[in-house]
């Protein structure tokens, strides 16, 4: 559990983050999002004291985190930023092991952990283990960050914009497997990141940050549904908020069971998303579609009216 | 993996050729005379024997390295300790006064050495020291402002102390560079050590001024041979060091 109690931080005479009060509960994936210089990254670095705040207090399980050493504290922070970081010089696997050869775990310990995180995010040992960063793709590079930063299986998980300088289709990729990442082993994450989509996709929770303050937070679909201010809507896209929300809802949670009904002429994927259907009903101009399970096997059936939420009938 | 056996014999083989010319040209050197001859056929003395060749070149040897020694560790010390948060303050000064060092001759830096110091090794290390500090200042400045922000950050954000980042992450990356500084300023230094003849250090300048006071070409060439197999033998050793894989 983090906990931030009216943290400022000054730069010169210039104020970055501004008395910001936040919670964020074990376990929980939260995303501060906002435009660059709104202070997001700088709250992210306050909490494993890359940067030292100036006013008010963080907690970390209950405790200040300036009662603890700084560099045992960012031990137990897992860390990853846009750049990933990865020492050039070093090969994947050693940079894996980077945290935990500094808590002198025992070597043999070390590389069964290297091993493990490298099956874990889909970096076979056989090929990756003696690469060296330069030798890998963007998406790859950022996998080993990740990688390195769940090393020393560390309860926080600190994002920074990490998959910014990734192409969208590696980017999907990436945070597709943060989700089923975060669904296994049950980290708190913080994810910075200016991507609204991202953060719709991402988050447990929203925090909305603007000049250094926080303009709201909530759930994604509280957000979209109601937007605090101009701000938090213009940034969640204005008009577009419909597809964004159903972008956040699963076929299978509107479809009607499947019932003793013909078949549709096209089928969509239980678990893709409402927009998807959308599109696929805009597409083939039907205003019905069969439901498949991952078998492809009908489960269920949608119509344009049931996907509007218009469940009356 | 590279196989290192063959492959780091062969490169090391340019040195230490050019080194077995060197030291084979300093113990022949007396016996050449109907060669230096040729040069000058009217002088009484062709070759120079007011002191050994090997001693003239232990001498040369060991001014260059007591400098080159200092100037790496004070250049290099200076460039880490002004790139640390807590010297940052003084970058701008050490560079400039690293550049002022290059500007200065080193013929002017002995004539002020020589009052303050008297004659003999001791301003001919001085000038050598300082003429060979900005090649390593600038070289290591450049090579550690040249590393990526971000290792540095991610480095610090894993939990590394100042001292690991330094000596496992910014050291070895900035290695190359560092290293090539130091084989600029270490060749430089082996062609101006030849002026510490004209204070009385006793080097391999000695028969090159000696030479040059008594219009005796053969001494120049001696000298001049003799400095130019050094500087050979010493470039190629650095460039063997800098192709050699760095963990």
């Amino acid at each position: 559990m983090i906990e931030l109690f009216g943290v400022s931080k000054h730069f010169a005479n210039e104020t970055a983050v501004d008395g910001i009060s936040l919670q964020i509960k074990r376990g929980e994936l939260c995303v501060l999002v906002g435009t660059s210089g709104c202070g997001k990254s700088t709250t992210l670095r306050m909490i494993n004291r890359l940067i030292e705040h100036d006013a008010g207090e963080i907690h970390l399980d209950g405790q200040p985190v300036r009662s603890f050493n700084e560099v045992a504290l960012r031990r137990r922070i897992g860390y990853v930023i846009q750049s990933t970081g990865l020492f050039p010089h070093w090969t994947v696997a050693r940079n894996i092991g980077l945290v935990p050869r500094l808590l002198k775990w025992p070597k043999a310990q070390i590389s069964e952990r290297v091993e493990a995180l490298m099956q874990l995010l889909g970096l076979p040992l056989a090929e990756f283990a003696d690469k060296y960063p330069h030798q890998l793709s963007g998406g790859q590079a950022q996998r080993v960050g990740v990688a390195r930063a769940l090393a020393a299986d560390p309860d926080i998980l600190l994002m920074d914009e990490p998959f910014a300088a990734l192409d969208p289709l590696t980017r999907q990729g990436l945070q597709r497997e943060m989700i089923e990442l975060h669904a296994r082993l049950n980290k708190t994450i913080v994810f910075v990141t200016h991507d609204m989509d991202e953060a719709l996709t991402l988050a447990d929770r929203l925090v909305v940050m603007d000049q250094g303050r926080i303009v709201q937070q909530g759930t994604p679909v509280e957000l979209l549904r109601e937007p605090a201010t101009p701000f938090v809507e213009s940034l969640l896209g204005g008009l577009d908020r419909g597809l964004k929300e159903a972008a956040l809802i699963q076929v299978k949670e509107r479809m009607l069971p499947f019932g003793p009904r013909l078949l549709a002429s096209e089928r969509i994927a239980e678990t893709a998303p409402l927009s998807q259907a959308l599109s696929v009903m805009l597409w083939h101009q039907v205003e019905r579609l069969t439901v498949v399970d991952a078998e492809d096997i009908p489960v269920g059936e949608l119509s344009l009216r049931r996907l509007l939420g218009v469940t009356a009938a | 993996m590279k196989q290192p056996g063959r492959l780091s014999l062969n490169t090391w083989l340019v040195p230490l050729g050019w080194l077995g010319l060197l030291l084979v040209l300093a113990a022949t050197m007396p016996y050449l005379e109907s060669l230096f001859r040729v040069i000058e056929p009217d002088m009484r003395e062709v070759i120079y024997r007011r002191a050994g060749f090997f001693t003239l070149l232990a001498q040369h040897v060991m001014v260059v390295a007591i400098a080159s020694l200092l100037a790496v560790i004070l250049g290099v010390g200076a460039a880490i300790a002004v790139t640390r948060p807590a010297g940052r303050d003084f970058l701008p000064l050490v560079s400039q006064l690293a550049s002022i060092g290059q500007t200065f001759p080193p013929v002017a830096v002995l004539a002020l050495a020589v009052p303050a110091l008297g004659f003999g090794t001791l301003p001919i290390i001085v000038a050598l020291l300082l003429y060979g500090l900005l090649p390593i200042v600038r070289n290591t400045l450049a090579a550690i402002d040249d590393i990526d922000p971000g290792l540095r950050e991610s480095a610090l954000g894993m939990g590394m102390t100042a001292g690991q980042v330094l000596r496992q992450v910014e050291l070895p990356l900035a290695a190359p560079v560092i290293l090539a500084g130091i084989r600029t300023s270490v060749t430089i230094n082996i062609a101006t050590a030849a002026l510490g003849a004209t204070i009385g250090a006793s080097n391999l300048g000695d028969p090159i001024i000696a030479g040059i006071v008594n219009s005796n070409t053969a001494y120049i060439v001696q000298g001049a041979l003799l400095i130019g197999l050094l500087a050979l033998t010493v470039d190629s050793a650095f460039e063997r060091l800098a192709s050699a894989p760095s963990t």
